[in-house]
């Protein structure tokens, strides 16, 4: 067994790992970041191999492709390496809605955010497009005030800012009294955004979703693409930067356990050459819930009382046609009785994809499937074919013309976003001195999510490690503040709860 | 006026493909200076850069341009190193009686060149301080910043004899923020405006100033100047903008790029560069006859124009998108009398 001495060990290599990485490396440490991949570094932005359809090849990877506006400290750290990559901007998001035998298409993206009408009734100017009244029927419009009501209720709590876990509660719940295409429509969004079943998505995730990417703000629902696979666009060059900055990369290392010994940390992980095990004086945890959980398990007493948000599954499918499909939006979300989730059109958004498309005059399509778990646990063969049929009554124009398919399943990584009781809830700074934490799923104030949560999370776990160290920390990006009049609501609302938690006081 | 409510029309219908309000043609891509900031061109990279285009098919060019635009800005590089360019200017003047022509220069070659000032309505210097030694820092040699700034002073003299506007341009820099009052106050007593560009890397401004509370509080000065008619130019919607780097949406097509041997930079500039699947140098503006035709080709090759795209955060492209989207603030604008359609430079 070989004992390194280490500045810092970072353990995770997605970007909450890489921006913490780069923050240290910057200050001029040598941090060292160990990632369980045997080849790809990123976590879920990474690259993965490639797909071959006919002679073109295609890279794989976990299907994160937007970059929001509200991303604002991934962008700037990114823009300060010269690494941000000329984005593919959005132009439009359908919803498709299919009821029975009834399937509808409208276009929803473009009207949330270029709404005239200030947030959060910005909703409103869909109901001026006819696809989207087409969509509704009576019991739609007898439940207008419902569905205005629970999202009233996400400007009057902020359950990031609050530690608000409301315990108990769970989307599902919220929507129960919802009418079927406006549920299906905000269930949809939510299992876009959140990638799991509303009965698995609690309240305060939710609500703090909603308010992160839409609901405070008109343009919080702009965003663009990567221009290629995540691997590529950003977390390969992210990667080279740290590298030049003198931290070290190790693939291929599963940490299995980190020992406190004296103001040392010591971390064991299997490597390529068997078990190994490094020294800190500072080790920062940046992975995903279910692998932090299962390391201080390990390590630590009292791991199984705490609270860490669920990691889930998800099946990211990609399908080849010789033709293009008729005018349609470069991405969407389905909902109802499909079983896929959401789609992009690949030949729209990435450049191999466009290059391949503008040769072969062929389409790329890409659709997720979030769930529920019975759902994911059909054989591959099985959730193929159902999502090809799915995809087939969207797009009927596509039937017969498929040439290639690939399903992928990912691991339980991916976030289930949800605020902890505070005492049980890890933050960036843990109980245990010199033990940091960084990741999507970590406790901070800050309304960001996914990518954005990860290096903001990073990049305040780097500033921890600075500071015990009497270095200079890094400056954060604030987030910008409420439309007026949203700001408004929420102070009424907030000064409303207040005095009602005075009464039950008194 | 005519295009800007051709453009809200085109909104109103949906049609985000807005028509283009002026074309910035990069009569040079030489420069004779080395800005530290400067993401494009200089003198370290002059030996890498496409050739000045002759006399003959620099007009060529502008006359496609002029067929599906009437203002033009003349930008490099360093434009008053193209040894024609006076020659150019008349041309755009009196032949193809470009409705608004603005002059983008460092400045330096101001005094050799005067007489490209009877053909301009705008001559935008770029002028980070008047301070030679702040100069310096954003690599502008003694020698330079000393002409610089003696011909930003007889520039201003001149601007009635020739009947131009003098605007000075400042990029924001951490180096140049504290200069920037007495830079104000010479364009006050110089009767020129000027505007405000915040240091743009990798097409972000720089996160040194945005994480900057002097900073922020200088583009909060600056709105409070320009309420009180300070002579500064850009839209408030355009400096609420710099503030918290709200995103707004780009309208691309409304200032296209056209490099010196005349590609068409398709959909915009940074595009173009970015080299992939986007956009890039789709036509060439020789090789056709009208500017529409050459739209057209560019289409073809990459596909319809983004209709909007957050990806950048442009002040050049800002300006003009903010002003179309928001017709109330611009309509707000002209009542105060400031002159929203004369953008301010990038």
């Amino acid at each position: 067994m070989n004992t390194d001495k280490q500045d810092v060990v970072v353990i995770g290599g997605g970007i909450a790992g890489l921006s913490a990485v780069l923050h240290l490396a910057e200050r001029g440490l040598k941090p060292l970041i160990l990632e369980a991949d045997e080849k790809f570094i990123g976590g879920r932005l990474a690259g993965g191999e490639t797909v071959q359809i006919g002679e073109y090849s295609f890279r794989l990877e976990h299907g994160v492709h937007g970059i929001w506006s509200q991303y604002r400290n991934l962008q700037a750290m990114l823009a300060r390496h010269n690494l941000r990559p000329v984005f593919v901007p959005a132009q439009e998001e359908n919803w498709i809605y299919k009821a029975g035998k009834f399937v509808g298409m409208a276009a929803v993206g473009s009207a949330i955010r270029r709404s005239f009408v200030p947030a959060p009734l910005h909703y409103l100017q869909l109901f001026l497009r006819g696809k989207f009244l087409w969509m509704l029927d009576i019991r739609d419009w007898a439940s207008l005030f419902n569905v205005w009501a629970g999202l009233i209720m996400a400007v009057g709590i902020d359950p990031f800012a609050e530690g608000q876990p409301m315990e108990g509660m769970t989307l599902g719940e919220l929507t129960k009294k919802w009418s079927p295409a406006l549920k299906a429509l905000f269930l949809g969004l939510a299992r876009n955004g959140l990638s799991s079943h509303p009965d698995e998505v609690s309240m305060s995730g939710f609500i703090a979703f909603l308010r992160f990417y839409t609901l405070l703000r008109r343009d919080a629902w702009m965003f663009s693409y990567l221009p290629e696979d995540g691997g590529t666009s950003v977390c390969e060059p992210l990667a080279a930067k740290v590298t030049e900055l003198g931290g070290r990369i190790r693939l291929g290392s599963r940490v299995k356990r980190v020992v406190q010994v004296g103001d040392e940390w010591q971390v064991t992980w299997d490597g390529a050459n068997g078990e190994e095990l490094a020294c800190a004086r500072q080790i920062i945890l940046a992975t995903d819930p279910n692998n932090a959980k299962k390391i201080l398990g390990a390590s630590v007493d009292g791991v199984d009382e705490m609270f860490f948000p669920r990691a889930l599954s998800n099946a990211v499918i990609r399908l080849w046609f010789d033709v293009k499909p008729k005018k349609n939006a470069e991405a969407g979300i389905f909902t109802g009785d499909f079983i896929i989730h959401n789609y992009f059109w690949l030949d729209r958004i990435y450049n191999p994809f466009r290059r391949w498309a503008r040769e072969t005059n062929g389409s790329a399509l890409e659709v997720h499937v979030y769930g529920p778990p019975e759902t994911l646990a059909q054989p591959d063969a099985v959730l193929l074919t159902q999502a090809i049929k799915d995809v087939e009554q969207a797009f009927p124009e596509l039937r017969g013309h498929r040439i290639g398919q690939h399903l992928q399943r990912n691991p339980e990584t991916h976030t289930l976003p949800a605020v902890g009781p505070k005492d049980k809830y890890l933050g960036i700074e843990t109980q245990w001195q010199n033990l940091f934490c960084a990741g999507d799923w970590v406790r901070h104030p800050a309304p960001s999510f996914f990518l954005e949560r990860a290096c903001m999370t990073g990049i305040e776990a780097a500033n921890a490690v600075l500071a015990s160290r009497g270095l200079q920390t890094w400056a954060l990006i604030d987030y910008l503040p409420a439309e007026p009049f949203v700001a408004w609501i929420e102070k009424l609302m907030k000064a409303g709860r207040q005095r009602r938690r005075r009464k039950k006081t008194a | 006026m005519f295009t800007y409510m051709q453009n809200l029309a085109r909104i109103a219908r949906g049609d985000y493909t807005l028509l283009p309000r002026l074309a910035v043609y990069y009569v040079t891509m030489q420069c004779n200076l080395n800005c530290a900031y400067c993401e494009d061109f200089g003198s370290r990279r002059n030996h890498l850069v496409t050739p000045n285009p002759t006399l003959e098919n620099a007009q060529k060019i502008l006359k496609v341009i002029r067929t599906g635009v009437d203002r033009l800005w003349l930008t490099g590089g360093e434009p008053l190193m193209h040894p024609q360019i006076c020659g150019l200017l008349e041309y755009a003047r009196n032949e193809l009686k470009f409705r608004e022509i603005s002059l983008i220069t460092n400045g330096t070659l101001l005094s050799q060149k005067q007489d490209s000032l009877a053909y301009i309505d705008r001559l935008i210097i770029s002028l980070d301080s008047i301070d030679p030694q702040t100069l310096n820092v954003v690599s502008v040699p003694d020698a330079y910043a000393e002409i610089v700034i003696a011909n930003a002073r007889e520039a201003a003299s001149l601007q009635k004899k020739y009947n131009f506007k003098l605007i000075l341009n400042a990029v924001v820099t951490p180096e140049t923020l504290h200069g920037m009052d007495t830079l104000i106050a010479f364009c006050k007593e110089s009767k020129a405006q000027i505007s405000f560009s915040p240091q743009s890397v990798n097409n972000l401004p720089r996160y040194e100033l945005v994480t900057s509370a002097e900073y922020r509080a200088f583009i909060e000065k600056l709105i409070r100047l320009k309420k009180h008619g300070a002579p500064i130019l850009g839209s408030l919607s355009y400096f609420k903008t710099l503030v918290d780097q709200t995103p707004y949406q780009c309208y691309p097509t409304l200032v296209p790029r056209i490099m010196p041997d005349g590609w068409l930079a398709y959909p915009c500039r940074p595009m173009e560069k970015a080299g992939g699947e986007q956009g890039g140098r789709a036509v060439n503006l020789l090789s056709v006859e009208t500017w529409e035709e050459a739209w057209n080709i560019a289409k073809e090759k990459y596909g319809g124009a983004p209709t909007s795209c957050v990806s950048c955060f442009q002040q050049c492209y800002a300006e003009p998108s903010l002003m179309q989207a928001h017709p109330i603030e611009y309509l707000s604008e002209r009542l105060r009398g400031n002159n929203v359609s004369a953008y301010a430079p990038g």
